[in-house]
């Protein structure tokens, strides 16, 4: 009968079903919860650059340690985010590339943990250059080894430079607005200078740069807002961009909208005789299927600023290899993690090769200065710039002065606070004055 | 269908609800459920989350705060003018899709020859991955070396390169275009499908009586689209309010805070700053209004909701 | 108004608003096409450029020195495993910035495609009844129904990335499709309800009386008579989903870290790496993202624009 049926049927479905519920709640248990084996493989997170070197480095690093590497990676530009969403969520992370800005905020949130207990990773600092070493170091531990390093450049357009007469390269900023008018009014170029300040995480170097060789800085030993200060701070160099814009009209005002990468390719077409430009980008500017002014570009150290306190000081980054707390909470994940870190931070199979292929092929930064001993660095190098220049403006890079917990909620004012200014919409006073006070804000808030 | 179930549940169902009330029941099921097992929880956590004053970098200080971060938010003059842009914004491109998508459909429901291929290459902004867009009109309003001013330059209409999306007041019309460009396709299919379903009787009813091209379209077309005006409106603000991707890659808030919009707003929060409990306790206030004009949109020009 | 005999305006219409109205409909189509095209051609002509012409001013609306080697890189690889001897050294001799995440545009569309099929056909399934329902069924709680299903969509997705985050890795998904053909279900069905219930509305309802006193199910009455007339709102439906899919950027980026389920709206975005970047080849790629969708549309575009005339629905 109808209803018989329906009962044994029923009863069937049920056992199915509870089954089944029973078969995918298991599952997922074994994924979600899943016990930290040693015999996992490193989860190895990076963002989408270099990708085959990466991957190349990997797989012999799997021939020699018989360690297993899951390599993933991300699109730069939401590298942060997709890292943080990973973070919050607890997926299974190990060692990962960190930028030099996200240390404090990624240390106090507890997400990386530090590494000096592992010795054969420190004893590598001894080849690697001090700001390099600095910028990974927060609270006095030291959180990695080195991925890349870089710091900011400047640039010039020699055949521009000749056409206006001007024979001798500048030195100081004042001398770029003399030589750029020249340039201006000899008509080849509008905007002479090319700078990038569109808000994106270049800014802050670009910045950082023209601070520093201005001879000011951000923050003073305390922690406390420079910034305002006028010859102290940031003052010097933000007037003389704004007087760029404006007063000389050799910065184009677009500038705000230009990003580093939009500023490379119009300095590359030939449209402008000086630019602000992170170093590693001479190779692409010096390669005729990349740029129109390959051969002409010549990298120079960063102009003085004006005053007793003006330098050739630069600002350098880094990036670097680090250890989440994930792989810390077991001892033999961090051990096999550190081995990575080790094998892309410092030497596989005794001698820098990560960072010599890196170099090689795409022209990154090293912060290993026995590599600028290597011939064949040398000789790479000398192929598009000048190997001296190179050496002595890194040995002048400073480590930046912000990077702090709060350094990405400054920057959000800071940077506005920089273009309102470039816009007029605001004196360079008031926009300095804003940056430091939300600085100040932001500390007290933090301690 | 009820076959399925127990004899005894069966028997209580039929028993509670009518026939129609079952049958609802059951095709409304399945999108039920889905929604409850993915969305449910997201919407509840972040609503959890936006009573908690939680910095990620201070992890151990999450204390409950009650309607703090909502009232810290209100009191804040970037949220007010970012809600200002964010209105802005949001008029200008419904109001640019709305036109468009009517004027493209009218084009495409007269019969003509290459209208299907015309229709095929009418999604192709719709097709462009979002990144590629971005991109593409980012290099487009380029000052140094963009098409715009190129094309301009070439055709007279300026005498020297101007900039673009670097100019405060230029900013959001130009991220407008850009999310016009890609939205009216659907909106025009949408005002579309929607045409279709007008009697065809109606206008030869009008034509007998003498009512001209211009008459024919304000009491007829118009009148019968607003459902399909309604579709677009409520889906193109939801879309417009909450956008973030073009302003992620164009300006990213700049220049000066020109693109500062809401959508900004709550990725900075959350993601720059580190601070999920104001991040989500603004992303309920525009959840909230957003719901409000829906609600609205549906009243003034929907059927029967 | 016209003392005259109806029909007399219509035998006498003269031809000039003929030729005027296919001439206006010629100058619409040409803005129209412009509108649309415009900035596609230039992406088009871009792709076939090198990266130092990419840069010149006057912008080269057509190549002087025209390239295949972004297309080429995109369709012309071979995907062996990586070492030292096999890695792309971005050499300048060989261009220099075709990142080497290349090879994988092609498997991530594929990637993406699956995706957006399945999302399509899962949304045909789990929408179709339920807006016919809300449509056409007087239910308690019908209007709540509605109103509940477009509150899921009103959050910005910013805010949601994380609690999705936290349930796809709890159901055990990260990193493989099914996480994004639920997530983007949950996404479009929404949506999908919406437009069906008000195309269904617009359907008369005495079709369904008609349908029940001849004996039909209420499940009989969707699928015979009810689909049959909504094939254009189908087809909207249908290409909603898939391009929704096609197109979701942020929570790809987060559930998935491995080419076995990355789309392409991933792999499109890694290529501007920290390093490198070539706008010429992010270009040839949008270009070739933009054939899968645009030949889906061309199957399926002949329903809405041909469509059914309004009169059948009297049948």
């Amino acid at each position: 009968m109808k209803y018989g049926r329906v009962r044994k049927f029923a009863r069937r479905e049920f056992l199915k079903y509870s089954a089944a519920a029973a078969t995918v709640g298991a599952i997922s248990q074994g994924f979600g919860g899943a016990a930290r084996a040693a015999g996992d493989p490193v989860n190895f997170y990076a963002w989408s650059a270099a990708v085959d070197q990466v991957k190349s480095h990997v797989a012999a690093f799997e021939a020699s340690t018989g360690i297993k590497v899951a390599y993933s990676n991300n699109p730069w530009a939401q590298y942060r985010e997709a890292a943080i969403t990973k973070f919050v969520g607890n997926a299974p992370l190990d060692m990962l590339w960190v930028s030099d800005s996200w240390l404090p905020e990624w240390a106090e949130a507890g997400w990386i943990k530090p590494v000096d207990d592992f010795d054969f990773l420190m004893k590598y600092n001894s080849d690697a250059e001090t700001f390099c070493t600095d910028s990974m170091t927060y609270k006095g531990q030291q959180y990695g080894l080195t991925y890349y390093t870089d710091f900011m450049g400047f640039m010039c357009d020699e055949v521009t430079l000749n056409n206006a007469g001007i024979g001798k390269k500048p030195e100081t900023w004042d001398e770029v607005t003399e030589q750029a008018l020249k340039i201006k009014a000899k008509g080849t170029s509008e905007y002479p200078v090319m700078l990038a300040l569109a808000q994106e995480s270049w800014l802050i170097e670009f910045m950082a740069a023209m601070v520093y060789s201005n001879g000011g800085s951000f923050t003073d030993g305390n922690g406390n807002a420079l910034m305002h200060h006028k010859d102290d701070g940031a003052v010097k160099a933000l007037q003389w961009i704004v007087d760029a814009v404006h007063k000389h009209k050799i910065v184009s005002p677009g500038s705000v909208e230009t990003g580093e990468l939009t500023g490379l390719k119009a300095f590359a077409s030939g449209n402008h005789a000086f630019a602000l430009l992170p170093k590693y980008r001479m190779r692409m500017l010096n390669d005729p299927a990349q740029s129109q002014i390959a051969g002409r570009c010549k990298q120079i150290l960063m102009p003085r600023g004006s005053g007793p306190k003006g330098s050739h000081a630069t600002v350098g980054w880094m990036r670097f290899h680090g250890m989440t707390s994930y792989a810390r909470a077991d001892k033999q994940r961090a051990e096999n993690a550190a081995r990575l870190i080790e094998w892309f931070g410092g030497k596989a199979d005794g001698e820098y090769k990560f960072q010599k292929i890196l170099f090689t092929d795409i022209g990154a930064g090293f912060g290993v200065k026995p590599l600028f001993k290597d011939p064949e660095v040398r000789a790479t190098y000398s192929s598009y710039t000048d190997i001296n220049v190179i050496e002595q403006q890194q040995g002048l890079a400073r480590k930046k002065d912000v990077v702090t917990p709060w350094f990405g909620e400054w920057m959000e004012t800071n940077g506005a606070a920089w273009q309102k200014a470039v816009l007029q919409q605001s004196s360079v006073e008031d926009a300095l004055k804003a940056s430091a006070e939300k600085w100040d804000e932001l500390k007290k808030e933090n301690s | 269908m009820t076959r399925l179930l127990p004899a005894r549940l069966a028997d209580a169902l039929a028993r509670r609800f009518n026939y129609d009330t079952r049958s609802a029941m059951l095709f409304i099921a399945p999108v039920m459920t889905v929604l409850a097992v993915v969305a449910v929880f997201p919407i509840a956590y972040s609503l959890y989350l936006s009573f908690f004053k939680l910095k990620l970098t201070r992890p151990h200080r999450v204390p409950f705060v009650w309607f703090d971060n909502y009232i810290d938010l209100l009191g804040d003059g970037l949220f007010w003018s970012s809600v200002g842009r964010t209105v802005y914004f949001s008029v200008i491109s419904v109001t640019a899709i709305a036109v468009l998508a009517m004027l493209i459909a009218l084009l495409l429901n007269e019969t003509f020859r290459g209208r299907r291929i015309l229709s095929a290459i009418l999604l192709i902004p719709w097709a462009i991955p979002t990144v590629a867009n971005g991109l593409m009109w980012k290099w487009i309003y380029d000052s140094g070396y963009g098409a715009l001013n190129g094309l301009l330059l070439q055709l007279g209409w300026i005498d020297k390169y101007l900039i673009w999306l670097g100019d405060p007041d230029k900013t959001i019309p130009l991220i407008a275009n850009a999310f016009v460009w890609k939205e009216v396709p659907l909106a025009t299919i949408l005002i579309l499908v929607t045409m279709k379903s007008i009697p065809a009787d109606l206008y030869r009813a009008a034509k007998v009586d003498g009512a001209n091209v211009m008459q024919r379209f304000v009491h007829i077309t118009l009148p019968s689209l607003k459902p399909g005006f309604a579709l677009v409106a409520i889906y193109e603000t939801m879309m417009a309010i909450r956008h973030f991707d073009l302003f992620f890659i164009l300006t990213e808030g700049g220049p000066g805070e020109a693109s500062h919009v809401s959508a900004w707003h709550v990725y900075a929060e959350t993601f720059r700053n580190l601070s999920f409990g104001t991040g989500s306790a603004l992303a309920y206030m525009m959840a909230i209004v957003t719901f409000v004009l829906a609600y609205f949109i549906i009243r003034t020009l929907g059927r029967r909701i | 108004m016209s003392t005259k005999p109806a029909g007399y305006r219509y035998r006498e219409r003269p031809r000039l608003p003929d030729l005027a109205y296919k001439l206006a409909i010629f100058a619409a189509s040409v803005v129209l096409l412009t509108y649309v095209l415009a900035p596609f051609a230039w992406l088009v002509s871009s792709s076939f450029q090198t990266e130092a012409e990419i840069v010149s001013v006057p912008p080269h609306w057509i190549p002087h020195e025209p390239t295949l080697e972004n297309f080429e890189a995109i369709f012309f690889y071979d995907q062996e495993e990586v070492t030292y001897e096999s890695r792309s050294k971005a050499d300048p001799a060989s261009g220099g910035y075709i990142p080497s995440t290349a090879k994988s545009l092609l498997p991530a569309m594929w990637n993406s495609f699956k995706v957006a099929i399945a999302v399509v056909i899962l949304n045909l399934l789990v929408g179709v009844p339920a807006a016919y329902a809300m449509a056409k069924i007087r239910f308690k709680g019908r209007n709540a129904s509605v109103y509940t299903i477009l509150t899921t969509r009103v959050i910005p997705d910013i805010a949601l990335v994380v609690p999705f985050f936290l349930v796809i890795k709890n159901l055990g998904l990260l990193d493989s499709l099914w996480a994004l053909i639920l997530t983007y279900l949950a996404i479009t069905v929404p949506f999908t309800v919406f437009i069906l219930v008000g195309y269904f509305e617009s359907l008369p309802d005495d079709l369904d009386k008609a349908a029940r006193i001849d004996g039909c199910s209420r499940f009989q009455t969707l699928t015979r008579v009810f689909l049959p007339l909504a094939v254009p709102s189908l087809v909207a439906v249908i290409l909603f989903t898939f391009l929704t899919s096609w197109n979701e950027f942020l929570l790809a980026l987060m559930f998935t870290q491995t080419q076995a389920a990355q789309t392409l709206p991933i792999i499109v975005a890694s290529f501007t790496s920290d390093f490198t970047i070539s706008f010429s080849f992010i270009n040839a790629a949008g270009v070739v993202a933009v054939i899968p969708p645009v030949i889906v549309a061309i199957m399926f575009e002949r329903y809405i624009v041909s469509g059914l005339t309004a009169g059948a629905v009297k049948g």
